[in-house]
């Protein structure tokens, strides 16, 4: 880190500063390191884990239904897997949830579906803003985003 | 020993912003992974370093800004 280097060529190596300014570099590379390959890896089901990721693929790449299907997944007969839909995708869960609250309360309506949409919108910009700090703040952690040219956000 | 303090009131801000941009990194993945995971641990010992970080450096440089956090608040 930047900051690490620049309070470490001013103060020396042995400053307490200097310390405190490696130990917090280190921390920072080695959360996003972990976040980018448990993400990677899919091996975490939280889905906001991927949409952290996938925030930040989304902030430079089209939504391109065709062209992200990478797992040789199983035959899923799912609406979103119908579409083509990476199985990562927001409208997975967003139907998963939305016949899951079908199922409870009897019934769908344009309230409760509006709502539901309403909330995957709210989490995906939350995520969305955290990734796009991160990816700023370290873009060499992500050298796989980094060579895409910028794209409008579409969830 | 010598240094020059406006570079270091510098420093100061580009801590204090970094501290604001990672500050509500533990609270997204507390919210979707839980207390316990390994990722949320993380987070917090990396949010935690860098608030000891610019503390040390704001007592360091006397002339930094105040301190101003940016938490996305969930609504």
């Amino acid at each position: 880190m930047e900051l690490a280097v620049s309070i470490g060529s001013r103060l020396g190596s042995d400053h307490r500063l200097t310390e405190l300014a490696n130990t917090a570099a280190s921390n920072i590379d080695n959360t996003l390191r972990e976040v980018r390959n448990a993400a990677a890896q899919k091996q975490v089901s939280a889905p906001g884990l991927a949409g952290l990721h996938g925030a930040l693929q989304t902030a430079t790449l089209p939504v391109s239904p065709t062209e992200e299907i990478h797992d040789p997944a199983p035959v899923v007969t799912s609406f979103p897997s119908l579409a083509g839909l990476d199985s990562e995708h927001w409208l997975h869960a967003f139907v998963d949830e939305l016949l899951a609250q079908a199922r409870a309360s009897g019934g769908i309506t344009f309230e409760s579906t509006e709502r539901l949409l309403q909330q995957r919108k709210d989490e995906f910009l939350r995520d969305f803003l955290t990734a796009r700090r991160m990816y700023r703040a370290y873009p060499r952690l992500f050298p796989e985003i980094g060579d895409e040219p910028p794209q409008a956000i579409s969830p | 020993m010598n240094f020059d303090p406006r570079g270091f009131s510098e420093l100061t801000r580009k801590a204090t912003e970094m501290m604001s941009d990672t500050a509500d990194v533990p609270s997204v993945l507390r919210s979707r992974l839980g207390d316990q995971h390994e990722l949320t641990r993380a987070a917090d010992q990396m949010v935690a370093s860098v608030e000891i970080l610019v503390r040390e450096l704001r007592s360091f440089d006397t002339s930094a800004e105040p301190v101003v956090t940016d938490n996305y608040q969930d609504q």
